[in-house]
This record gives structure tokens, sequence and C-alpha cells, in this order.
């Protein structure tokens, strides 16, 4: 086991995000995709903290800032998922075009 | 062993997570998420990370995979399932994956670094130390974005009610 094996899981499971960020319909499904792309960037911190410094554990306190900031993006976004199916009725990207709707 | 572990956890994170971007029903695809997000709990694991396992769990997999889940089941229909679920843009969102692909291939193949020698060792009494002493400031700022996301969460979901 190297570490490019753990550089590559988490290469792919970015892109793997990144595209369903970019082609998904459902605002729901774009944070979800969000989300994949915020666990591959903890892969990589896990990784090189293993790797390169092993003494040390900032690598793993990356993580845990990531993780915290990662929980409250996601609140907020959901809330505002709710928000919008509320007031416009739909959860698609494309419906959603006007800032003053 | 460990090249076992390894290889399976990757086949379970990377398998969920095309589930999760692929999948017709937004429902299967919050249930896949729960499990991919475990994958990478264990991948924590097998890197002996041992408190990032922990709060993988706790965060991830039981916190927000579970709040995915209710807005898909509040903020869903049953009509949703013979929609189409991915836009007109697909073969440009996958020309953008190459080129990031092409662009990171070349960090992967550089990383040549061997397993250290040694077991790791268990990281929960560091981080304590290190979140109230060096980065005590970053810790209380994560904390205030933290209490900043639940009143933002309130007042989103409140004023639309009481306008509607």
């Amino acid at each position: 086991m190297s570490l490019a094996h753990y550089l590559t899981l988490s290469a792919a499971l970015f892109l793997i995000g990144l595209f369903g960020a970019l082609t998904r319909r459902n605002i729901i499904g774009i944070l979800m995709g969000i989300e994949l792309m915020f666990n591959a960037a903890n892969i990589n911190l896990a990784a090189f903290n293993r790797y390169l410094h092993p003494k040390g554990v900032i690598g793993d306190a990356l993580v845990i800032f990531v993780i915290g900031v990662a929980a409250a993006e996601i609140v907020v976004g959901l809330a505002l998922v709710l928000a919008i199916y509320h007031a416009r009725d739909t959860v698609y990207a494309e419906d959603i075009n006007l800032l003053k709707g | 062993m460990r090249l076992f572990a390894f290889y399976s956890l990757s086949a379970v994170v990377l398998l969920s997570a095309l589930g999760v971007v692929l999948l017709k029903n937004t429902l299967r695809s919050a249930l896949l998420l729960g499990l991919c997000l475990a994958g990478v709990a264990g991948i924590y694991g097998s890197l002996g990370a041992d408190y990032l396992f922990a709060s993988q769990i706790l965060v991830y997999v039981s916190g927000i995979a579970v709040l995915v889940l209710f807005v898909v089941l509040l903020a869903g229909r049953a009509s949703e399932l013979r929609l189409r679920q991915v836009n007109d843009q697909w073969l440009a969102a996958l020309f953008i994956c190459a080129v990031t692909f092409w662009g990171m291939r070349r960090y992967v193949i550089e990383a040549g670094a061997a397993l250290p020698a040694g077991s790791p060792q268990p990281a929960t009494a560091p981080i304590g130390r290190l979140m109230l002493g060096d980065y005590a400031l970053p810790f209380e700022v994560v904390s205030l974005i933290l209490i900043a996301a639940v009143v933002g969460a309130v007042v989103f979901s409140k004023s639309r009610r009481g306008k509607a």
C-alpha cells in the first residue's frame, strides 16, 4: 500500500462528485455531489498525515475543521432547499433562474 | 490483509458514489450516500486515524446522511421517479472531469511514499491538546460558523413559513 493508492481513490471519488454536482438537476443531488468532493479532500488530508508526517496529528485536525464547515454548509443548503420548495414548489435547479423570485 | 481492506473499502466507496451520482431515484441516492460515507470512515480506519473514524460516523453517517434523507422525503414527489435526473450538459461535465483528471494524474504518479514504519498511535489526546493549544482560535471560529449556520437555518425555514 503506498500513498498513490489513497490519492487515486480520492481523485476518483472527487471526479465522481464533480460529475454529480455538474450534471444533477435536483438541488439535493448537487449537494450530495459536493459532499462526495469534501470526503475526497478529507481522504487526501488523512493519507498525507499518515504517510508524510506519521508522528503529528495536524492533518487529522484539519479534517475535523473540514467536517465542521461541511456540516454547517449542508445545514444551510438544505434549509434553503426546503424554503425554495415551499415558495416555488420545485427542487430543480433550472427552474430557479431569478434572483427575485 | 491491509491490501484486502483497502480494495474492498475502495470498491464500496466508489460503487456507492457512482450510485449516488447516477441513480434516478433520489431516495436511493441518499441511502447510498450514507453507505459511501461509512466506507470513507472505513478508509480512515485503514489509515489508522481512530478519531476521524469516530467523528466521520457521528457527523456524516448519522448526521448529514440522515438530514439529506429527511429533506429528500420532505421535498420529493412520486412523479419525480419518472423524470430525467441528469441535465443536458453531461458531455461538457465529462470533459471537465477529464481535464481535471489530467491535471491530477501527475501528482498521483509522483507521490510514491511508502508506509512509514511503526503502527499508528491513538490520535484523540494529541488532537484535543492541539485544539485547545495551537489551534484554539480556528477551533473557536468553527464554533462561531456552526452557530451562524444554526441561526441561518432557523431564519431561512421560518420566514418562508410566516409568509405562506
